[in-house]
């Protein structure tokens, strides 16, 4: 029956895909992919609590198959609930012409192939799919823009995800030729082949997760792409490589040894901490938005990191248990985020570009898509009753339990783990206020941002949805921790209960605490009453008031920019112009550069475009040159051949 | 439940929600008195309240929902923290748990709320004193989770009941990690009681004010609430210094007895870091926390040392 249900939502995906192309068919192409989703989602959902394994299970050989395990159905859950927020979205938000058209029929060729992923029960199927997700995205990318930036940008993500995304080709072709896919016995702990396919994954999957510092490509390509591809990739795409992580790390290669738990570590504090602090320093929402893709990625590893080292050291609960906070916070996020895209989009196109300081006051001007962007941007942050709050926490605890159960290494490892997520929830506590403050507080800071008119209500109804799924997962968020403990290989239980009632934890009752919440500011609120003075002006020390004074994002982070000016390095020129002894003119710019593009990237580049340089004096197109070449290699092959190397 | 815990649980109650404005009181008369003045009473701060109680609040042109809410929403994530975090090693579910590492989120809830509420009436001073209490409150938090994370190793729960039980008597402080938290604590209480040399309560000057900066545009109820809150956070975290960091009984009756006493001590002793220390640079304050959090992490190396 579930299954059923399954390929007949994967159907409606397709066969809406394919009546968007059609002139007259857009919208009820758009319209049928969503209901597909909805099926996903339910399906997959409804797979996960039921625990029941659909079709043929993982094999080794390359003949194709597709199956749903539970781990694979939560996914498939994510991607419905996501896709059909994202799609509904997108019934307004996409144009009627053959632009849109296009997009609106790879966006079903984008789902298609991610789901394809998940279901995906032999390598050769896995690798195809893998493949596919990667390319869609960057067709749309240029289907639906035309200039030289888009195009350098889906250059660099292509030319990343692939040279590293080789990783994943390597991990899933070792693990075939083992026979070890789906047969975790086939690989020994601490051996050779379990090192190596766990490397590769990691930098395979972990590019395309977005894990620093191979995650260049992610702030690029995210912010360009239409509202609702944004909300696939960085709510959907990115979690399908969370998907291959733990498929690979946790069911296919058996124990790992503790050193590579704490390297999973290391990279998710990170990339946490690191997505955060280049978040901070950004003008622009989206790329903002990006680069906390970057910093939830890497809490989610931090999680699995957590998992890997509890179960080296044989804490099968707690290891259960941080696996299902990784798995918790992967949800969470991809809800979050995906609100947060598509309300950027909505605001983008009601005002135009999205850069911060030019924003201000939509809230008043849009309340339904504002309200849930501030709902998005809450959750975000880890502010309880929210989502975010409850998945953290869990996270936490799990990084607490690591130096409970450990050695001094790894405990010291868990320890800095610790730390490190918690200055990154405190650092996206202050990403979010200075965001909320300068889209949605405040007053409108230019001309068609004071006209902005509310979205459509497709697209309002999208986002709403979503920030309704925030606050229900913030109030019972244990309903799905359960199931998501009992998808370890391990066998492990959670209680099923609406908050988090852990063992060796205060317990985290979050309907008890939402209660307590919104009781006693109800009654604060009502107390204060309505003897409401008559309004005054701000306070600027008895000035008046004026556009010039409003505070800037650079402002607000610059206390936190030259705390950590010694790592950062920003840059600031000032120019001053004097005439006469007179000065006629100041300006001053500064930013704060992408450390990783100017030190690794770019001598990388530079390195290999000197190769390529060399190399090409090779060909010289002289036909001797070529003759003497192939002389010299008969020659050195024959000698090799004597010798005894070849042959 | 048993007698003991229903006491503990008054105390929690009346104390956390009734005498906190009374610590704050204490720490200005006895600061007042160490600097040769004759200061104000103790119940000075009550009389504050009722005074702004019986005010009306105000309107900033152009501010909006977020404004008039974050007084409301700031109170009411501290009573949140108030019923979370119990006065001795038994005490009443009041329905929100006892978890030590949620208290970290119901505080950044209080600070999202009243830092946003500088962004709605954009001014420009509100906005320096949040942007400095939210990258001060960087450093802070990874301070609090390591404290409470190394006193919740030792008592092997996280619930801060059981921590408050497994950190009493005198077995905790055999080895130095419990030691090592406390002073990491130490700094977690200065900087979330806005206390020198982190920042000054007493500033009127607007350049230097961190926790005071946002409360500038509040008047009236907002601004009780607002004033209300803060010292309900002196007494959370010093409730947690009393009961967790420093030395205490393992029976509850002596832990609710002693408290009083613990209480005035540590009052005493911010009076007199106020008096000594002078207000550090600003960029300066998250060195001393980030030091804070080294040090807490310290005390995990010291009990993974010293574990079985």
């Amino acid at each position: 029956m579930t299954g059923a249900v399954l390929v007949a939502g994967a159907a409606l995906v397709g066969a809406g895909g394919a009546l968007a192309v059609l002139r007259r068919g857009l919208r009820t192409g758009i319209g049928a992919q969503a209901l597909g989703c909805v099926l996903l989602a339910v399906a997959g959902f409804w797979a996960l609590l039921d625990g029941a394994e659909l079709g043929p299970g993982f094999t080794s050989s390359f003949e194709p198959r597709v199956g749903v395990d539970g781990l694979s159905a939560f996914f498939l859950g994510v991607l419905g609930t996501i896709g059909s927020a994202a799609l509904v979205f997108a019934l307004r938000y996409v144009s009627a012409d053959g632009r849109g058209r296009a997009i609106a029929s790879l966006t079903a060729a984008f789902l298609l192939a991610q789901a394809l992923v998940l279901a995906a029960r032999d390598p050769l199927t896995f690798l195809v799919a893998w493949e596919v997700m990667t390319l869609v995205p960057a067709a749309v990318i240029l289907v639906s823009r035309a200039d030289t930036a888009a195009r350098q940008t889906v250059f660099v993500y292509v030319a990343l995800t692939h040279l590293a995304g080789a990783g994943t080709w390597i991990a899933i072709l070792l693990l075939a030729d083992a026979g070890a896919i789906g047969d975790p016995s086939r690989v020994a702990t601490g051996s050779g082949l379990q090192i190596a396919v766990a490397l590769a994954a990691i930098v395979g999957m972990g590019a395309k997760a977005g894990l620093m510092p191979l995650h260049v490509w992610l702030p690029r390509a995210h912010p360009i792409a239409p509202a609702h591809v944004s909300a696939l990739m960085s709510g959907v795409m990115i979690k399908i490589a969370i998907y291959g992580l733990v498929r690979v790390l946790v069911d296919w290669v058996g124990v790992l040894p503790q050193w590579m738990g704490v390297l999973v570590l290391a990279l998710g504090a990170f990339s946490a901490v690191g997505g955060v602090v280049y978040a901070l320093f950004q003008h622009e929402l989206k790329r903002l938005l990006a680069f906390h893709s970057i910093e939830n990625v890497g809490i989610i590893v931090l999680g699995l990191g957590a998992c890997l080292l509890l179960r080296a050291r044989g804490a099968g609960e707690w290891a259960a248990f941080a696996l299902a906070a990784a798995l918790l916070h992967t949800l969470n996020h991809a809800l979050f985020k995906a609100l947060l895209f598509l309300g950027a989009g909505s605001f983008e196109r009601a005002v135009g570009p999205l850069e911060l300081d030019r924003l201000g006051g939509l809230l008043r001007r849009m309340p339904w898509t504002g309200g849930a962007f501030l709902v998005g941007a809450m959750a975000i942050a880890g502010l309880p009753p929210l989502n975010g709050f409850a998945s953290e926490w869990v996270t936490l605890q799990s990084l607490l339990r690591v130096p409970a159960y450990g050695g001094i290494p790894d405990g010291v490892a868990g320890a800095i783990a610790l730390a490190a997520l918690a200055s990154t929830a405190a650092l996206a506590v202050l990403c979010f206020v200075k965001v909320v403050g300068l889209v949605l507080l405040g007053r409108s800071r230019r001309e068609p941002v004071a006209a902005a008119v509310e979205a459509p209500a497709a697209m309002r109804a999208a986002v709403v949805a979503l920030a309704a799924a925030c606050g229900v997962l913030g109030v019972a968020p244990g309903l799905l921790f359960g199931p998501l403990a009992g998808l370890a290989p391990w066998a492990s239980e959670a209680p099923v209960t609406a908050g988090l009632d852990l063992p060796s934890t205060g317990s985290l009752p979050t309907p008890g605490i939402v209660l307590v919440l919104v009781l006693v500011v109800g009654a604060l609120w009502l107390a204060r009453g309505a003897r409401v003075a008559a309004p005054a002006p701000t306070w600027a020390c008895g000035q008046a008031v004026e556009p010039q004074l409003e505070w800037t994002s650079a402002g607000f982070t610059k206390p936190l920019r030259l705390v950590l000016e010694g790592v950062l390095r920003p840059r600031r020129d000032v120019a001053v112009t004097t005439e006469h002894g007179v000065v006629q003119e100041v300006s001053y710019s500064g930013h704060v550069p992408h450390l990783f593009d100017e030190h690794l990237y770019a001598p990388a580049t530079e390195l290999a475009l000197a190769g390529a340089a060399r190399t090409r004096r090779l060909q010289s197109g002289r036909l001797g040159t070529y003759v003497a070449y192939l002389i010299v290699l008969v020659v050195v092959l024959l000698s090799a051949a004597k010798i005894g190397v070849i042959g | 439940m048993s007698w003991a815990a229903a006491a503990s649980g008054a105390v929690q109650l009346v104390g956390g929600l009734l005498l906190s404005p009374f610590l704050v009181g204490l720490v200005q008369r006895w600061k007042a008195r160490l600097q040769g003045r004759r200061g104000p009473s103790p119940l000075q701060p009550y009389r504050e309240l009722r005074r702004l109680w019986g005010k009306s609040a105000i309107d900033v042109e152009g501010a909006g929902l977020v404004y008039r809410l974050a007084p409301a929403l700031a109170a009411g994530s501290v009573v949140g923290a108030l019923l979370l975090v119990p006065v001795a090693s038994e005490a009443p579910d009041w329905g929100v748990g006892h978890d030590a590492l949620a208290l970290a989120g119901l505080l950044a809830l209080g600070r999202f709320a009243v830092t946003s509420s500088s962004w709605d009436v954009a001014n420009g001073f509100s906005l320096m004193g949040a942007s400095r209490d939210l990258t001060i409150g960087v450093f802070t938090e990874a301070a609090l989770v390591l404290s409470l994370g190394v006193a919740a190793l030792i008592a092997g729960t996280t619930d801060l009941a059981g921590v408050i039980g497994g950190t009493s008597g005198g077995e905790a402080w055999t080895s130095p990690a419990l030691a090592l938290a406390a002073v990491g604590f130490a700094l977690v209480v200065l900087a979330e009681t806005g206390r020198q040399p982190i920042d000054n309560p007493d500033t009127h000057l607007e350049l230097t004010m961190i926790h005071e900066g946002p409360l500038l545009e509040y008047g009236g109820r907002d601004l009780a609430l607002l004033q209300w809150a803060a010292s309900a956070r002196h007494w959370l975290v010093l409730v947690l210094a009393a009961q967790v960091f420093l030395p205490h009984a393992s029976s509850v009756w002596l832990q609710l007895g002693a408290l009083p006493v613990v209480l005035a001590v540590l009052c005493a002793a911010l009076a007199l870091t106020e008096t000594l220390a002078a207000k550090m640079r600003i960029l300066l304050a998250p060195r001393l926390l980030g030091t804070g959090a080294v040090v807490a992490v310290l005390g995990i190396v010291a009990w993974l040392v010293e574990a079985p």
